[in-house]
């Protein structure tokens, strides 16, 4: 460690160190000038001259509950007539006494208020914390018809209360660990005790004690911190804003994590067949999910490969399509001066401007990108003779087909992939637009996501509810994913 | 971090003896027997397989009795050191021969029907590179992405079977015997190691979660392949019936190539090309990953991938020697195997010998 660096934490344990003393005075004093009293307009300090002492108390007026703080601590405080212990008087549901300034400083922080006593080397910490968020919500970005509506919202307590409310259990555990240094902010992990690989749960707490970063504020960027592939093309966790999606895949034995301020949570381990399924496949019915999987299933081999393959197919292997076809193909494309591969980048780069501008512009705005979308760029251009019709057709397709794609994370991934597989078939048609799917395949096979293989349960195979493409009968699913290697396989 | 070690089982290696063996239905081996068996190439390779039985089960029974060791290391307990290494060497010889003109024929196949204007050697490195860099990746990969794979290709091989099913009369299976019994007796004999690849795998003994994996995939997949193998070389002869078969040498293209979908597809030999394509990378890359096995468990070179590069160069330069398709097809193939067959035929028998000699002085 280099010196500076040491000076620094020493200077920070020896101010954490530091004993309350009996004198209430020096006590406040010290913390009015550690938190700029005067300066911060929402630091509170306030004496109270109860009958049996005088109190005070430090709090930041705009994190704290007032009404709990008026009726449950400043009135017990002015009504006591008996000298008996803080802890007892106070009504509010989370009081613990504190022995230092460090603990003092990090329960100010968290919002809480801090009481100390004339004459008594010791503070209080009521938890009366009242931080502002978002009511539940529906998930705006999960739709199910069928199913429940609520998503998770930015606040810990309340995530943390939907998982309780969906897994009643005793063997449900939450639990903190803390990231960063300024401040360091708690990562909860959430899984089932008695279902959870010890393995896999050991391995992502090492990976989260071992950031060492100054501050991470949300799951979002936590998931980069903690990924082993952190360049790759494939996420290793999924990301959902739905509670009783996170409590379905706890209660098969994965991790749920979570943090203050994010409305979403991460899932981990996970593999490919989870950013491929979407909740409702399990609320509806076996026909009707498995109907729903399969086009979505089909959307993302559009997605994937239909431009590339018109690229390989009209560049080199023209002789191997119906002759019909063929001359529609041709006609249409008799004007266009443009060759045939840099013709659909064109289109497929433009309908990702399409995209991207939808996704960042104000709504008022929102209906212009639809006229500029259709018009200018589908219309207009194939008059205009710059592209042909039938290529407006299957970038709209592949587009619509991404759109399909039930996770968000993973829409990154066909978008990407779909230009390798664009830039393959233009190099020597179907054998390297093939090479380049084996080599994508093989990838995906070969990568795994905390130990487990990317691709399981179809290969490797084990025990488990097979749920890849298509469904079971919810009746037959009978084991646990047996890739993740819980605790208890069996379901019965 | 790996949850489970030595995760493949036996669907996967069904998948790889399938995508191994099973495939040599639709590539120019059916050309090979058909040169002198004439409307007898499916009963070729009937011969070849009920030949090269009985050399496979001593080898399967050798390796269950000595639990621990993969092909080569059984070959070095059995015969010491220095023999294991000459029989081993000759086994990665003969390998690799059939691997570089196999791979020739295969390369020279997707040149001559899909790329007429392109160079071979182009397409060539094309091909092998992509095969080196997948089965870089190892063998656990490998096996998965063929099991990955192994949908495409049996949705692939079904469509075909069913069009071609439609173009075929029952009738032209007669001559029974094309060329003459003995003919389609000494052809199926002297090319049996045509499927050498059934006595190659076993090097992969240990690398599935348990050796019985092994055993019962490679009985699976060997089992279909040869109803594969069968059903398509005789679905050929009643395609192409008696003296036009031998003058035909892509049989698998040219099936799929002649048979209509009603007015509209009238050629619809691509679709059937994806399934093939894919199956002839995924063929050399577990061909190439295992021949380099081999040579890495002769002179125990623990990361023998380094050896894929090499190995495949060599393979792809000394195969590029034959000038042309047909020299590669009937002359070098030919001799090649009718010269390796004997080893096949003979080793396993020669390690039996060797286990029983041993067993014997240790009583």
């Amino acid at each position: 460690m280099f010196p500076w660096q040491k000076q620094k934490t020493e200077a920070i344990e020896k101010r954490e160190n530091r004993k309350i003393s009996k004198n209430l005075k020096d006590n406040i004093a010290y913390l009015e000038e550690q938190y700029s009293y005067g300066l911060n307009y929402d630091f509170e300090s306030k004496s109270v001259h109860g009958p049996t002492g005088k109190y005070h108390l430090l709090f930041y007026s705009t994190t704290v509950n007032t009404q709990q703080l008026s009726n449950h601590i400043v009135s017990p405080l002015l009504e006591v007539k008996k000298d008996i212990p803080i802890n007892q008087i106070l009504s509010v549901p989370s009081i613990t006494p504190i022995k230092n300034m460090g603990e003092a400083e990090k329960g100010l922080n968290e919002g809480s208020v801090i009481i100390f006593k004339e004459g008594l080397a010791e503070g209080f910490e009521a938890k009366i914390q009242d931080f502002k968020h978002r009511a539940v919500e529906k998930a705006e970005n999960e739709k199910t018809v069928k199913g429940p509506k609520e998503s998770f919202t930015e606040s810990l307590p309340t995530n943390v209360s939907m998982f309780r409310k969906k897994i009643p259990s005793k063997d449900l555990i939450v639990e903190n660990i803390n990231v960063g240094m300024r401040p360091a902010m708690p990562v909860t992990l959430i899984y089932e005790r008695d279902l959870v690989n010890d393995e896999v749960l050991e391995n992502i707490k090492q990976r989260i004690k071992n950031i060492t970063v100054d501050n991470i504020r949300n799951v979002e960027i936590l998931e980069q911190f903690i990924e082993e592939r952190p360049s790759s093309l494939f996420p290793s966790m999924l990301y959902t804003e739905r509670p009783d999606n996170a409590s379905n895949f706890v209660s098969d034995g994965y991790i749920a994590i979570i943090m203050d301020n994010s409305s979403s949570c991460l899932i981990a381990p996970i593999t490919i067949w989870s950013f491929f399924h979407s909740p409702e496949d399990r609320y509806l019915r076996w026909a009707f999910a498995n109907f729903s999987r399969l086009i979505r299933a089909i959307a993302y081999f559009i997605t994937l490969f239909v431009s590339a393959s018109y690229v390989a197919v009209t560049n080199y292997h023209s002789q191997l399509m119906p002759i019909d076809l063929l001359l529609a193909i041709a006609s249409s494309r008799e004007r266009v001066p443009l060759p045939i591969a840099f013709e659909i980048l064109l289109m497929e780069v433009a309908f990702e401007l399409i995209r991207e501008a939808g996704v960042r512009i104000p709504s008022p705005l929102g209906p212009t990108i639809g006229i500029v979308g259709a018009l200018i760029l589908g219309q207009a251009a194939v008059e205009a003779n710059l592209v042909s019709p039938i290529v407006v057709i299957i970038v709209a397709l592949s587009g619509l087909s991404s759109f399909a794609a039930a996770n968000y994370s993973i829409n990154h991934t066909l978008r990407i992939s779909r230009f390798l597989f664009i830039a393959a078939a233009s190099v020597y048609g179907l054998l390297s637009l093939l090479g380049a799917i084996l080599l994508w395949v093989a990838y995906v096979v070969s990568i795994s996501s905390f130990g487990v293989s990317y691709f399981s349960p179809a290969t490797p195979s084990t025990k488990s509810t097979h749920d890849t493409f298509f469904r079971k009968i919810l009746k037959n699913e009978r084991w646990r994913p047996g890739f993740l290697n819980p605790k208890d396989w069996d379901k019965y | 971090m790996e949850l489970t070690k030595k995760p493949l089982r036996t669907r996967e290696m069904v998948a790889i003896v399938f995508m191994i063996v099973g495939l040599k239905g639709g590539d120019t081996t059916p050309a090979l027997f058909a040169e002198h068996a004439q409307n007898a190439i499916w009963l070729g390779p009937i011969v070849s397989f009920l030949v090269l039985l009985a050399p496979f089960l001593v080898l399967m029974y050798l390796l269950k009795k000595y639990k621990r060791f993969n092909l080569i290391e059984l070959t070095f307990h059995l015969i010491g050191n220095k023999a294991g290494t000459i029989l081993g060497l000759l086994l990665f010889a003969s390998g690799f021969v059939a691997l570089s003109t196999d791979m020739r024929n295969v390369v020279e196949e997707i040149n001559y029907l899909y790329f007429p204007n392109s160079p071979t050697i182009a397409i060539y490195i094309i091909f092998i590179s992509i095969c080196i860099l997948i089965a870089n990746k190892g063998w656990e990969t490998i096996g998965s992405l063929t099991w990955a794979l192994l949908p495409v290709i049996v949705l692939t091989i079904l469509a075909v079977l069913i069009v071609d099913m439609r173009d075929a009369v029952g009738y032209r299976i007669f001559p029974i015997f094309g060329g003459g019994a003995d003919v389609v007796l000494k052809e199926g004999i002297s090319k049996s190691s045509a499927f050498l690849e059934f006595l190659l795998l076993p090097i992969a003994y240990q690398a599935f979660h348990q050796p019985k994996n092994f055993r019962l995939g490679i009985y699976t997949g060997g089992i279909l392949s040869c109803i594969l193998i069968v059903s398509f070389y005789a679905l050929y002869t009643m395609m192409f019936d008696y003296n036009t078969i031998n003058n035909i040498a892509f049989l698998y293209q040219e099936s799929t190539e002649i048979v209509t979908l009603g007015h509209f597809f009238t050629n619809i030999s691509t679709f059937f090309m994806i399934g093939w394509l894919f199956s002839s990378f995924l063929r050399f890359i577990i061909y190439l990953y295992i021949i380099c096995w081999i040579f890495g468990a002769i002179f125990e070179i623990k990361r023998f991938e380094g050896l894929l590069l090499p190995i495949g160069f060599i393979s792809m330069m000394l195969s590029l020697i034959p000038p042309s398709f047909a020299v590669n097809e009937l002359i070098v193939r030919e001799t090649s195997l009718q010269i390796i067959t004997p080893l096949f035929l003979i080793f396993p028998f020669l390690l039996w010998g060797a286990a029983f000699w041993k067993d014997r002085k240790k009583t």
